[in-house]
């Protein structure tokens, strides 16, 4: 039997060719990210529909707790003046959160490609990068990397792109162990399903043996963990390392 | 179908996947944070409303208590007043109805001492015209002989008067 892992399957390919790009291929990555989109879109037009100043529902009480916690968290680790940053925080916590998740509905989340994480840590590392201009001006960004020593400056450009390397493989490389160790686990359950229920003799052993039953239930034990606690915890700590980065980049003197 | 590879970076994806981030970014600023904070801001303008209501209300509520307090105080003056009037005024009117009392008991002391002074006179007078009859009797028997009965009363009166004043 064949465990096969791959990427993300290309849909359909734009067959125009551009220099250095190549063509563009709509992947399963993309179509899941926009599923993901307009699910969390929907969710936040449900939530916030019939919103009354008095007597609130369950539903506008849940909506207001968000905003309460995407308030706090933004502002409570990178101060007031980094308000503007709150739908951004918000946005890529509820991305990595739900597309992590989908792959409980049997879809491929979009995380299980680094290209997704790459797009992310980059804009990240472009935000903490204008920041510390802003905060030191050109001169003085440049002239940390000198520091402490100018012997340093190498390992110091080094540590700098580390960040949104680290910060991508990290997201990425969570979410697909889950992934792979996801379809190993169905496939070892499979097979074993398949001897075991191939044990029962005659033509009815030959026919249950097909159906994968030991492949019902028991994987969800292992989804609490690769799906449910790796997912909300990988986005949390990716949205948690954006805050600080950004944070520190604006306190450096 | 052709898959990507399962650990890599493909362009397109990469910049359709930038380019989602900052979409999904708006949709939520537009549709969770935008209505929410609207909300809350409606919220906490009626929350201020109702404060400065509710000041105008103790504000009120305290002028109408001092309007009262003062009230009462008046009508407590007043009353004292009242009363302190009430009671200049009877102690006036019994000093006016003792010193009448007292008049007019001085009055009848004054009518009875007269009383009393006539009858003494009264009597005097009887008990003078009686003496001086006994007097002229005893005069008369003494001296055997009648005296001109007009020179006899004038001795007799003087005497009488003599004896009225030593008495």
């Amino acid at each position: 039997m064949d465990v096969d892992i791959t990427g993300a399957k290309v849909l359909f390919t734009i067959p125009i060719d551009f220099p250095v790009l190549g063509k563009i291929q709509v992947s399963e990555t993309i179509v899941v990210s926009w599923i993901v989109m307009a699910l969390i879109t929907g969710l936040c037009i449900w939530l916030t529909h019939d919103l009354k100043v008095k007597d609130i529902s369950k539903r506008q009480a849940l909506a207001e707790l968000i905003v309460d916690k995407a308030n706090n968290f933004v502002i409570g680790n990178m101060g007031e003046r980094f308000r503007y940053l709150i739908p951004f925080v918000s946005a890529l916590f509820a991305t990595s959160v739900v597309s992590n998740l989908i792959s409980l509905i049997g879809l491929r989340s979009p995380t299980a490609d680094l290209s997704t994480e790459a797009a992310w840590a980059v804009v990240v590392f472009i935000m903490i990068t204008t920041q510390k201009i802003k905060t030191n001006g050109f001169g003085g960004y440049l002239k940390g990397f000198t520091t402490p020593i100018a012997v340093m400056t190498p390992f110091n450009i080094l540590s700098e792109l580390a960040t949104p390397i680290s910060m991508a493989c990290r997201h990425f490389g969570n979410i697909l162990s889950g992934v792979v160790i996801n379809a190993l686990i169905y496939a070892a359950l499979a097979l074993a399903s398949n001897k075991l229920l191939g044990l029962i003799p005659g033509a009815a052993g030959r026919v249950l043996s097909q159906i994968p039953i030991l492949d019902v239930g028991v994987p969800a034990i292992l989804s609490v963990y690769f799906d449910w606690f790796s997912g909300v915890m990988q986005a949390f700590i990716f949205c948690m390392l954006t805050v600080m980065y950004i944070a520190n980049a604006a306190e450096e003197s | 179908m052709q898959v990507q590879e399962l650990v890599g970076i493909v362009p397109w994806t990469f910049i359709a996947q930038i380019c989602n981030l900052f979409i999904q970014m708006y949709l939520i600023k537009r549709f969770l944070f935008k209505p929410i904070n609207e909300m809350l801001k409606k919220r906490q303008e009626m929350a201020d409303a109702e404060i400065v209501e509710a000041k105008k209300a103790k504000d009120e509520a305290c002028a109408m208590k001092n309007e009262y307090e003062q009230n009462m105080l008046e009508a407590k003056n007043k009353a004292n007043e009242i009363l302190v009037n009430a009671q200049k005024t009877a102690s006036i009117q019994s000093e006016k109805l003792i010193k009448e009392a007292s008049a007019q008991a001085i009055a009848m002391k004054a009518k009875a001492e007269n009383e009393i002074a006539q009858e003494k006179k009264k009597a005097v007078n009887e008990v003078k015209s009686e003496i001086g009859g006994i007097a002229m009797d005893i005069a008369g028997k003494v001296i055997e002989r009648e005296i001109n009965e007009e020179d006899h009363a004038k001795l007799i009166e003087e005497f009488i008067s003599n004896v009225g004043e030593a008495s």
